[in-house]
């Protein structure tokens, strides 16, 4: 079996506002293989962001913090950490690159600057090796004329570009794991599909593990070998990539992925939508999160939370489905979900 | 670069010409012409003219105005009225101490109103931040010249701490330690009531560049908190204050007039209201276009600020700030 | 009944019409503005000082029964209470609390009067400068630059020295110097409305559309108008104080808050009191008159953080008044 790199088990983290705290996770359990790709997905509002930015522990200055569980990561459990620990894991070992890359690099530095920073708080280098290495870095995330490059304010840059340079920072100090949030939704797709090629390629040669937070269950399938499937700060799949794209199990997981629009589908075919939103934090239904959503829902559902069942090795749903044994197909054969308009 | 500044140059010259214009032609707008009341009293019509001929106030008033401009661009101020002084020599020391009052005032606001401000940043709602908004409230509402008075009935009438008001003691005239001392009340009342503005704005830039997204890049990337603030953060925080200190400067030109007055501090504002009250129109005129002058060349100073600070901003295609 | 209804009607039991009960009319702007107004401690207590001021200024002779401006030396400085004397005499034997009430009178008369011209020349000028555009718009802008590039305060010294201390001409240019915000307000909607639709369909069917854009006008700018007003109000009441302690407001006999500070001032010796009065009651009107203002802006637009956004409006109409 791989080795462990990242191991989140019960996770509850929130955000404490004047109506008390307010969680955006809750009993989130994850785990990441060495040099495995992993892909949380879910709507926006589904607790993703937080998940990352709880593993970072930057969930500490946007007002939030860890309330349960735990994050372990190479053995060792962040949440026990300080913020002086911290530094020295973040950027280091664990990087993090986010949606939007034009705002996500500092206007009054240049690019060379931004990257050779993280290496000489990390690598402690001089500050002429740091920018060398900065060129370096640029060269390996394919932008041409680095030297230039460097030298260049981020507004000089396109938005590819700039997810290039976010990338670049992010990977100086040959970090463990890395973790996307989005990195693709704020690009042209073509702009998109060279970004996943960059990071697969990267991942590749540095040999790291990416933990992928998407909405967008193309790119999970382009990218995961794992998939954790969120819905209202919970997980409610999780699998192998097959495992989940050829048997989803969860009538929410199956839901997304039939809101896909597929090029082998005839126009006019009505897109299936799950109906309703994703509920607010502060007004979660009681029982199953899904269930006033979910065309498959009954008394229990409305009653009780699920746990997560086992649905095949290595693949679960929290989902009352599973609870009998053999049940695992058993709303399959009903009725076709409805469509709402 | 060197578009930018000519575009600007022009640009001020054109200001200043129109207040040239603006200035002039107010003063000759008084009832019964300007400078009727200059010439001496009791004379006979025969030598009010001969006088009014020998100041040039005979010719039509687009003569005059031109004569006036003319003698202006040679550096030539003119005359004061009543004693004949050469103006230059009346309004040149007061700018020097304007500037000392008023250099040390924003010099003070600056330095406690930025880290403050960004002290407060990071800690809304504490102590420290009502007592900033407090003073802000009461700062703009309160009568600069009213918290001078008060201020000197307490530390130099009843208590005999600190000068009541001059620049130095009668003996003292040059030291150092002495203009201290008169410095103090006068710079706190300036402090005071500009500190809370700047504290306020320091604070909502720093809050707002604090919940950027290049900021927690900043984090991710394992940098102190502390570096986080004063290196990522501050350099951005500052481009808004900048401006607005740019946009102050009338203020550390003009002198506070009035609190001028209040400490007869012997600059440049309480030169204007005393040749205001002597009606010596040729001085108020000068010091109005010195002051513009200032606050013009200011300007251009802060565009120059501006573009150093903010890599996005070249100079002369900045957008969102007007000149 | 329309054919849609019919179908509806086939599929849903018809309402029973007399069960429902008519929708109350959504309040308009106006009402809810109040409503939120009301909710607000500030504005409300600022409200309450106000009407305060306004009705010991307007019924002055009813609260005292002294003449604020009759000299009695034989009664000169009299302590606080002695003979009906409320808060003393001063000097020259003038009953100061007479004297604080007549005072809340001129300068809530300035405050008011200078807020409106300053409103109606404001939107004269912003809507030649927004409807016109081009050559006109330009002038009108680079005019506002050159106000920008003299101190206000220099200005209003100079127009008063030049045409005299009189009351019509300190309300003349204390308007004269208040008027670009709102001018600036004004040509801002009117640029906006002039790219509309609306606009460009009534200019299709041919009605003037000066008329149309200024009916619009008057809805979408009304409120920022009247918020920039409300701190004129405490704005033109400042500088009425100052100009008057600088010798160059309103004059004796007649009596304001400015003027009895020049006269406190030199009498701080005897009686320090004396000059806290005044002060205090400026301090509160213009506090008053600021929160008001903030009360209706946060009624309007509650989005916006609340204290920065005063903090810049305070901030403007303080620099206008101390400079």
């Amino acid at each position: 079996m791989a080795e462990k790199l990242l191991e989140i088990e019960n996770l509850t983290a929130g955000f404490l506002t004047v109506g008390g705290t307010v969680k955006a996770t809750e009993h989130v359990s994850l785990s990441l293989d060495k040099g495995q790709t992993v892909c949380l997905v879910g709507e926006s509002g589904s607790g993703k962001s937080v998940t990352s930015l709880a593993i970072m522990r930057l969930i500490d200055y946007s007002g939030g913090a860890i309330l349960e569980g735990s994050i372990r990561f190479q053995g060792e459990d962040l949440t026990k950490r300080s913020q002086d620990e911290m530094i020295r894991i973040r950027g280091n070992k664990i990087a993090m690159i986010f949606q939007d890359p034009m705002s996500s690099l500092n206007p009054v530095y240049t690019v060379g600057d931004q990257i050779a920073e993280s290496i000489m708080l990390h690598r402690k280098k001089g500050k002429k090796e740091a920018h060398k290495m900065a060129v370096d870095m640029l060269r390996l995330v394919g932008i041409p004329a680095p030297e230039i490059r460097a030298k260049q304010y981020p507004h000089e840059l396109s938005g590819g570009m700039c997810q290039r340079v976010v990338i670049a920072i992010a990977l100086a100090c040959d970090p463990d794991l890395l973790i996307a949030d989005e990195p693709t939704t704020a690009l042209d797709v073509t702009v998109q599909a060279q970004i996943l090629d960059l990071l697969r390629s990267l991942q590749k040669e540095l040999g790291m593990s990416i933990l992928l937070i998407t909405h967008d269950m193309g790119v999970a399938a382009e990218m995961a070998d794992r998939i954790a499937v969120m819905y209202a700060g919970i997980i409610v799949e999780e699998g192998s990539a097959n495992d989940i794209f050829a048997r989803p199990s969860h009538p929410y997981t199956e839901g997304l992925l039939k809101s896909v629009p597929g090029l082998d589908g005839s126009r006019g075919d009505e897109l299936y939508t799950i109906r309703g939103n994703i509920p607010g934090l502060s007004q979660l239904p009681v029982g199953c999160r899904f269930h006033p959503r979910c065309p498959h829902a009954k008394d229990i559902c409305r009653e009780k939370s699920p746990p997560a069942f086992r649905v095949t090795e290595g693949h679960h749903a929290s989902c009352w489905m599973y609870m009998e044994e053999g049940g695992a197909a058993a709303w399959k054969n009903e009725s076709k979900p409805e469509v709402s308009r | 670069m060197t578009e930018f500044f000519i575009r600007r140059t022009l640009q001020s010259v054109l200001v200043l010409f129109l207040i040239t214009l603006v200035t002039f032609g107010l003063i000759h707008a008084a009832p019964g012409g300007p400078f009727q009341m200059m010439l001496a009293p009791g004379l006979s019509p025969e030598a009010m003219k001969v006088q009014a001929h020998n100041m040039g106030l005979d010719q039509p008033l687009p003569m005059q105005y031109l004569h006036w401009l003319g003698n202006l661009l040679q550096g030539d101020l003119g005359y004061t009225f009543k004693n004949h002084v050469p103006i230059g020599q009346v309004i040149w020391p007061t700018v020097k101490n304007t500037f000392i009052l008023m250099g040390v005032a924003w010099l003070l606001t600056l330095i406690i109103a930025i880290p403050w401000g960004i002290y407060n940043s990071t800690k809304e709602y504490s102590l420290s931040d009502q007592t900033a908004s407090f003073i802000s409230y009461i700062g703009f509402a309160m009568p600069t010249f009213w918290f001078g008075i008060i201020l000197q009935q307490i530390f130099s009438i009843k208590l005999d701490w600190l000068p009541l008001a001059d620049m130095y003691a009668m003996d003292k005239e040059g030291q150092l330690g002495d203009l201290m001392m008169h410095l103090i009340l006068p710079v706190t009342v300036l402090t005071l009531s500009f500190l809370a503005a700047y504290v306020k704005y320091s604070r909502s830039s720093m809050m707002e560049v604090l919940d950027k997204d290049y900021i927690r890049t900043a984090r991710a990337k394992g940098v102190r908190e502390g570096k986080v603030i004063y290196k990522h953060a501050l350099r951005n925080a500052l481009i808004p204050v900048i401006t607005i200190v740019a946009l102050d400067l009338p203020l550390l030109v003009a002198g506070a007039a009035l609190t001028e007055s209040v400490f007869n501090w012997p600059g440049m504002g309480r030169l204007f209201v005393q040749m205001a009250v002597a009606r010596e129109y040729s001085v108020l005129m000068a010091i109005t276009l010195l002051t513009a002058v200032i606050v013009i060349i200011g300007n251009l100073i802060a565009d120059l600020l501006y573009a150093v600070v903010d890599p996005r901003v070249q100079l002369g295609k900045r957008g969102g700030r007007s000149a | 009944m329309s054919e849609a209804n019919m179908q509806t009607s086939a599929v849903i039991p018809p309402v029973d019409v007399q069960a429902v009960k008519p929708l109350k009319r959504p309040p308009g702007p106006w009402r809810t503005a109040w409503t939120k107004f009301r909710r607000n401690p500030y504005a409300m207590s600022g409200l309450v000082v106000l009407l305060i001021f306004v009705i010991c200024g307007a019924f002055a002779p009813w609260f005292t029964k002294y003449d604020p401006a009759k000299i009695d030396l034989m009664f000169a400085n009299l302590k606080a209470g002695t003979d009906g004397h409320l808060l003393g005499t001063d000097e020259m034997g003038r009953d100061i609390f007479a004297r604080l009430l007549y005072s809340a009178r001129i300068s809530l008369a300035v405050g008011f009067s200078v807020a409106a011209g300053s409103v109606i020349i404001g939107t004269l000028i912003g809507s030649i400068s927004g409807y016109f555009g081009g050559f006109i718009d330009t002038c009108f802008m680079r005019l506002v630059d050159v106000m920008n590039s003299i101190p206000l305060l220099f200005l209003n010294i100079l127009v008063l020295a030049i045409f005299g201390t009189e009351f019509r001409y300190m309300i003349m240019v204390l308007i004269l110097t208040s008027w670009m915000s709102v001018a600036r307000l004004v040509r801002g909607t009117f640029l906006q409305l002039r790219e509309m639709q609306y606009v460009e369909a009534a200019r299709a069917i041919g009605v003037s559309n000066f008329g149309i854009i200024f009916r619009h006008l008057l809805r979408n700018a009304s409120f920022p108008i009247i918020v920039n007003a409300t701190l004129m109000v405490g704005a033109a009441i400042l500088s009425e104080s100052a100009l008057s302690y600088l010798g160059l407001g309103i004059q004796a006999p007649q009596t304001s808050w400015g003027l009895m500070l020049t006269n406190a001032r030199e009498f701080m010796l005897v009686d320090p009191l004396q000059s806290v009065y005044p002060g205090v009651c400026i301090l509160l009107v213009v506090l008053a008159v600021n929160f008001i203002g903030d009360g209706i802006q946060d009624s309007l637009n509650p989005r916006q953080k609340m204290s920065e956004r005063r903090i810049d409006r305070w901030r403007k109409s303080f620099l206008k008044s101390k400079i």
